[in-house]
């Protein structure tokens, strides 16, 4: 389309020649497109698309790994919590066992100390017993040895004839004394 | 006075005439302003990227939105192996979109005005396409061009899809060229009026007409310049698409 011109020819300019369609400026225009398309691509590609586009995938690194971290410390604290827990329940349980234990312990302490106190006790009223038993046969012997020596006084006294002991003491015994 | 409203479309040479095997290839208004709008995107990424920080300024914050938004175009249309061509696409997307915006500052010259500047990205668009597909695919690749139906139906069916691809070519570069066209054009047919009936005495008041049309239309020209960059870079990506999975197979 576009033909050669030569050097001593002037583009048509003005006129009735609608400029678009005037074919003499073409060679001019691809040449200078070409040169100033090819500057802007090699400009575009080579520096600052690189550029932008590792900024943008930097930030976008950036985020990502801000994110990351922050969902780890979030899991790390939750792991915490839960370990904290734990180990409050189990604390809590431990507590409970030993107190469970004392408390055991304290009981038999007490039902073994109730016992021997009781044990004690029983064997005091046992010896006091003996001792009152004892006491009243002590007494009763008293008695009957009053009542004998009683009964023979009076047997002297009345008839005038001592009476052995013996017999004083058969014949209190025969009174159910 | 004679305001012409396709001035601001004509091409001059600045500078000595240079030739290059026989072809004039002067440094013009129009390859100017092509520097101007290499020179505006790198100088825009340049600034955010000087000093890039984990927690990023106004700047470096526009550049990664921009960054972001290309690199989330690619992957919804073309799929994550689409990244391969993100500089691709990048570039196209951020050269149309700085040409578009450049262009509507008064005086300024719009690059993609011209067709042959949207075909020839264009044709670079389709040629990547095309190397790519047979690079991935092979001779496999033409089988974009057979779509599944019965084989008497293929006979009109294939020679469709090929003209459907090949017209590609003219209605990606046209869009492109006819919107900026046509804003352009429009502002400068109202910017006329508003010197003619501000020149014409008494009618002078009348100009705030043509004078708010311009705000209006500017404002939309403002949306034009973007969306059909987008648009622009969008084709770009679904065309990739096709050539990297053939038959829609992506996601």
């Amino acid at each position: 389309m576009a033909e050669p011109t030569t050097g001593t020819q002037v583009p048509t300019q003005g006129g009735g020649a609608f400029p678009p369609f005037d074919t003499t400026t073409f060679p001019s225009q691809i040449f200078w497109l070409a040169i100033t398309f090819v500057v802007l691509f090699a400009i575009l590609s080579r520096f600052i698309g690189p550029k932008l586009g590792k900024t943008i995938g930097e930030r976008k690194g950036r985020v990502a790994n801000d994110l990351e971290a922050a969902g780890r410390h979030r899991s790390d604290a939750e792991a915490a919590l839960a370990a904290y827990q734990q180990a409050l329940a189990e604390a809590r349980a431990r507590a409970h066992a030993a107190s469970e234990e004392n408390r055991r312990q304290i009981e038999a302490e007490v039902e073994k100390a109730k016992a021997e106190a009781e044990g004690e006790a029983k064997a005091a009223a046992a010896r006091a017993e003996a001792a009152i038993a004892a006491t009243r046969a002590e007494a009763a012997r008293h008695v009957t040895k009053v009542a004998q020596d009683a009964a023979a006084a009076i047997v002297t006294r009345l008839i005038g004839e001592s009476v052995s002991a013996e017999e004083a003491e058969t014949a209190v015994r025969a009174t159910g004394a | 006075m004679a305001m012409n409203p396709m001035e601001q479309f004509e091409i001059h040479r600045i500078g000595p005439a240079v030739h290059l095997f026989g072809y004039d290839v002067s440094f013009t208004n129009q390859s100017l302003f092509m520097c101007i709008v290499v020179g505006a995107v790198t100088l825009f990424f340049a600034m955010a990227v000087s000093r890039t920080k984990l927690v990023p300024g106004r700047m470096q914050s526009m550049a990664e939105i921009s960054y972001e938004f290309v690199a989330n175009m690619i992957r919804s249309t073309a799929g994550d192996d689409g990244l391969a061509f993100f500089p691709f696409v990048f570039s196209i997307f951020f050269f149309v979109l700085f040409s578009n915006f450049l262009g509507l500052i008064p005086f300024a010259f719009t690059v993609t005005s011209q067709i042959i500047v949207t075909f020839a990205l264009t044709a670079l668009v389709m040629l990547t396409v095309v190397l790519v597909g047979f690079a991935k695919h092979g001779i496999g690749f033409l089988k974009l061009f057979v779509p599944k139906a019965p084989l008497l139906l293929l006979i009109l069916l294939v020679p469709i899809e090929i003209i459907s691809f090949l017209t590609r070519l003219v209605s990606l570069s046209v869009r492109l060229f006819a919107n900026m066209l046509a804003g352009h054009t429009m502002l400068a047919v109202f910017a006329g009026f508003v010197v003619a009936l501000g020149a014409a005495g008494w009618l002078a008041p009348v100009a705030i007409g043509p004078m708010l049309m311009i705000v209006f239309i500017g404002a939309l020209e403002m949306l034009v310049a973007f969306l059909q960059a987008y648009v622009f870079a969008v084709l770009t990506c679904i065309y990739l698409n096709e050539a990297l999975h053939l038959h829609g197979e992506h996601h």
